[in-house]
């Protein structure tokens, strides 16, 4: 058994194609040295199988699409990439002894792509006592929240926090000042009330009732009712198999004269916007992290993103238009592999006894702009909360379409700092 | 820990519309399933087993005899061919354990997990009842054993069936509430174990040991009575049952089968998450639900059992026989096993359709270092005919008209049974008729299982 078959399909050291790239290019040198060197070996916690599967299908495809384009273009420091993909199952234990694998048995230099916020909170204290680099890409307001370590990080996309908040504004200004929520009855929606609820009503505008539906609900008639005559936007975030049916029995109870409605991509991700039921959604809102359509002023940077990932204008796979790809999420893999090469070239990172220098190389880092390496938008990273911050976007839905109508900046999605992790030691 | 910054991640949950969610096994395509008019689906199917149990009244005795008849075929001897197939079977065996212990990590990405879940539990179970048993030309250890030729040194004890209970038991727990079945390392393991547990059966014990001991005999063996083709004759799927004795034990495990593979689908729903207390739009991981899926993997064999027993004791108070509870109880135990293989086949077509994809990709490139052994690269899988409704109901339809198959095959099969049981096609008909109305509630809990939201 030797560790060179400890890969997998991602393994995406191509020493002769990288050759051919570089000799081409000013970075002979680093190719010699990448001869001598060992790769650098990143730990994919992915979720293979259980609930977070559909984004874990993506999230790889994503992150094989970073790695090739990394070490084509010579790597972190001359030395290739090498991805180690494990499955957690979408499960906390399972997540905890996945990192524990990567720092033990994989000799992995760090971890990275946790998704699901309960596998997070379940792995993160193993990388922390085993002193691994976790870089998540989860949304969860876990990192900036204090509640982790300080090899835990999530530089590469926005927490859910900063999301709903950045939404007020436009909320407020655009569609409406009473708003009417309605959200599935438990964490998940409740964070949602209280965010929106909080920033709408910086905003000056208010909530006239919160809906709180049971996640065992899976018909939602009853409910609208309750919706107050009033009401100028309803805001929703139901998620969960019934969604196709919450979204046509709204239009069935609403009609052709319905208020404005706003909701978060979240419940559509992966979803065909052509779907039966989702015709009532033409004319609504939505929140997107990256749109998911190319949009008329689509930069160079979504381009070559699609490009690389194999993705269309529709941000369904080149090889089937009906696989829609879950888009305002999976750049966050992307953006989180250019940031563990940023880092660990500004820390001149050599091996593991490098880690707690790595770490400080990304906490110094502040401003992420625009590019190949950031193609969702330009970024803020707080080295103190471990989280990055950046624009969001707001899509109406024209003929089965999100059309981006918003970017909102980002000072938006900003909030009062709840932790200092870079005065915890290593 | 905060619990509510811990659920972020569960506004992902909606992905579970199109992906098989857990292990390699199940697939979740319910938000347009949802939008489907399934109770009217589910209706139908019910109605046309009702109008399957009402047609036995009318049917005469021959014509369900003469269903079940079969013609008797020449024999092929192929021992020899089943030698060389059975060593190749070992030596790919022996390339898939070494692959699951040192090549690629991802179960989607390994042979080991893929051959040992898609195309083992799922496909060759599924065919096996199709086209016969394939097991004397696959199983890894005959061709071994021949090759070797030594004598047995101890005789087993006459153990019956419940070894092969046991080992269903285990594998459906294994199956149901393992942390990671599909890791490819702790499946090659397994795999690797229970080759050499049983090459030691056979060494001590001779043939006798595959045939009472081994769980791929047992399974395959059990599901291949249901094939056109026999040994020695061709016949309706169900003749090799038909006019045979069957003690307790074979009709024990049959239920087992079907116990298990009921519990499979219950266990990811709404109704069942409800029972143990997870909110289904928040499923914490298998880790979460070891005891429940065991405890409730167990009750459902358990009440199966019970209330078939109950069925079959209706059923003689309503037409005394000859015959007790013990000797009715193999033979048409043994008639439910259409519908047992029918759901097996429902419940994983999703995620077949998937996965069946993924060994390609395996195969492109079975150590996943780059290879494109068959020319396919860049391999993509797609999931996206769960985007679609003609799709999903073509799938979803085709799962339900398995289900109900099945169903009106156990019926029938239940009657020819009968029939060797009862003094008289009335009394057949009389004796089976709970046994029927409980085929037809089996059919709506199939078609619902089908039907239902579900969140594990």
């Amino acid at each position: 058994m030797t560790q060179s078959f400890k890969t997998n399909r991602r393994t995406l050291i191509k020493g002769a194609a990288a050759g051919g790239v570089l000799a081409a290019a000013p970075l002979v040198s680093r190719f010699a040295q990448a001869q001598s060197s060992a790769p650098i070996r990143i730990g994919f916690q992915q979720h293979v199988t259980g609930i977070g599967a559909a984004y874990g299908r993506w999230y790889g495809r994503t992150t094989d699409a970073a790695v090739k384009k990394i070490n084509d273009e010579g790597g972190i420091n001359g030395r290739m990439i090498e991805i180690i993909a494990e499955d957690d199952g979408t499960d906390p234990k399972r997540g905890a002894e996945v990192v524990g694998k990567f720092a033990s048995q994989h000799d992995c230099d760090v971890a990275f792509g946790t998704l699901f916020s309960h596998v997070v909170y379940g792995s993160a204290p193993a990388a922390g006592e085993l002193k691994l680099p976790y870089f998540v890409v989860s949304e969860g307001h876990h990192v900036a929240s204090g509640a982790l370590n300080r090899y835990t990080m999530q530089p590469g996309i926005t927490d859910v926090k900063s999301q709903v908040q950045a939404m007020a504004p436009y909320v407020a200004e655009n569609l409406g000042k009473k708003v009417t929520m309605i959200f599935p009855d438990f964490a998940f929606g409740h964070d949602h009330r209280d965010y929106f609820t909080a920033a709408i009503e910086a905003q000056g505008g208010e909530v006239l009732e919160h809906i709180a539906i049971p996640p065992t609900e899976t018909s939602f008639t009853k409910y609208f009712p309750k919706i107050p005559r009033e009401t100028e936007v309803v805001y929703h975030v139901m998620v969960g198999p019934a969604v196709l049916t919450f979204v046509k029995e709204m239009g069935e109870f609403f009609g052709p004269s319905k208020p404005a409605i706003f909701g978060f991509i979240d419940s559509l991700e992966a979803v065909d916007m052509t779907s039966p039921g989702l015709e009532f959604l033409d004319g609504t809102y939505f929140w997107e992290g990256m749109p998911r359509y190319a949009q008329a002023d689509q930069t160079e940077y979504d381009k070559a993103f699609r490009a690389a990932v194999g993705v269309d204008d529709n941000g369904a796979s080149v090889s089937d238009p009906r696989d829609v790809s879950t888009y305002a999420h999976m750049f966050g893999c992307w953006e989180t592999l250019h940031i563990i090469k940023a880092g660990m070239e500004a820390s001149d990172y050599a091996g593991p006894q490098d880690r707690a220098k790595l770490i400080e190389a990304i906490e110094a880092m502040t401003e992420l702009a625009e590019s190949f390496e950031h193609p969702q938008g330009p970024k803020l990273f707080n080295g103190k909360t471990h989280q990055v911050f950046g624009v969001q976007y707001i899509s109406k839905v024209e003929n089965g379409k999100l059309v981006k109508v918003h970017t909102t900046s980002i000072e938006d999605t900003q909030y009062p700092d709840e932790a200092d992790y870079t005065t915890m030691a290593f | 820990m905060r619990v509510r910054d811990r659920t972020i991640g569960v506004k992902f949950w909606l992905l579970w519309l199109c992906w098989p969610g857990s292990a390699l096994a199940h697939a979740s395509d319910q938000g347009i399933v949802l939008l489907l008019p399934t109770g009217a689906y589910i209706s139908a199917g019910v109605a046309t087993v009702v109008a399957t149990v009402l047609a036995l009244f009318v049917l005469p005795e021959r014509a369900v005899r003469s269903l079940f008849a079969w013609r008797p075929i020449n024999p092929l001897r192929l021992e020899n061919v089943q030698i060389v197939t059975s060593l190749l079977s070992f030596v790919l065996m022996g390339f898939l354990v070494w692959l699951g212990m040192t090549g690629p990590r991802d179960p989607l990405s390994s042979l080991m997990t893929l051959g040992f879940w898609t195309l083992g539990w799922v496909l060759v179970v599924s065919l096996s009842g199709l086209i016969g048993n394939p097991w004397a030309w696959i199983n890894p250890w005959t061709g071994l054993y021949r090759v070797l030729g030594p004598a047995p040194v101890a005789r087993l004890p006459n153990l019956g069936w419940w070894p092969a209970i046991a080992m269903m038991l285990g594998f459906a727990a294994f199956l149901l509430a393992d942390i990671a079945p599909s890791d490819p390392t702790r499946l090659a393991r397994a795999v690797g174990i229970y080759w050499l547990v049983t090459f030691a059966g056979l060494l001590i014990f001779g043939p006798e040991w595959l045939r009472r001991c081994e769980l791929g005999h047992a399974i395959l063996g059990a599901y291949s009575r249901l094939a056109v083709f026999g040994r020695a004759g061709v016949g309706v799927p169900g003749w090799q049952i038909a006019g045979r004795s069957w003690g307790i034990g074979a009709g024990l495990f049959a239920l087992v089968l079907l116990g298990a593979g009921s519990f499979d689908g219950i266990n990811e729903t709404f109704w069942w998450l409800a029972r143990i207390g997870v909110n289904p739009l928040e499923f914490p991981g298998r880790s979460a639900v070891v005891a429940q899926n065991l405890i409730g993997l167990a009750a459902a064999v358990l009440l199966l059992i019970v209330s078939f027993a109950l069925t079959l004791r209706l059923g003689l108070m309503l037409a005394p026989s000859s015959r007790g509870l013990a000797q009715i109880f193999g033979p048409l135990a043994l008639s439910l096993l259409p519908i047992a293989l029918a759901y097996h086949m429902a419940h994983y077509l999703t995620s077949f359709l998937v996965e069946i994809q993924y060994v390609l990709g395996a195969l492109n490139d079975p150590l996943a270092r780059g290879a494109d052994l068959l020319g396919l690269a860049p391999f993509r899988v797609t999931t996206g005919f769960f985007n679609q409704i003609a799709s999903m109901r073509a799938i979803w339809l085709s799962q339900a008209g398995l289900v109900v198959l099945g169903h009106v095959w156990s019926v029938l099969l239940a009657h020819r049974m009968a029939l060797d049981l009862f003094d008289g096609h009335r009394r057949a008909g009389l004796a089976t008729l709970p046994l029927s109305l409980f085929m037809i509630a089996y059919t709506f809990l199939g078609l619902w299982l089908l039907a239902a939201p579900r969140g594990a």
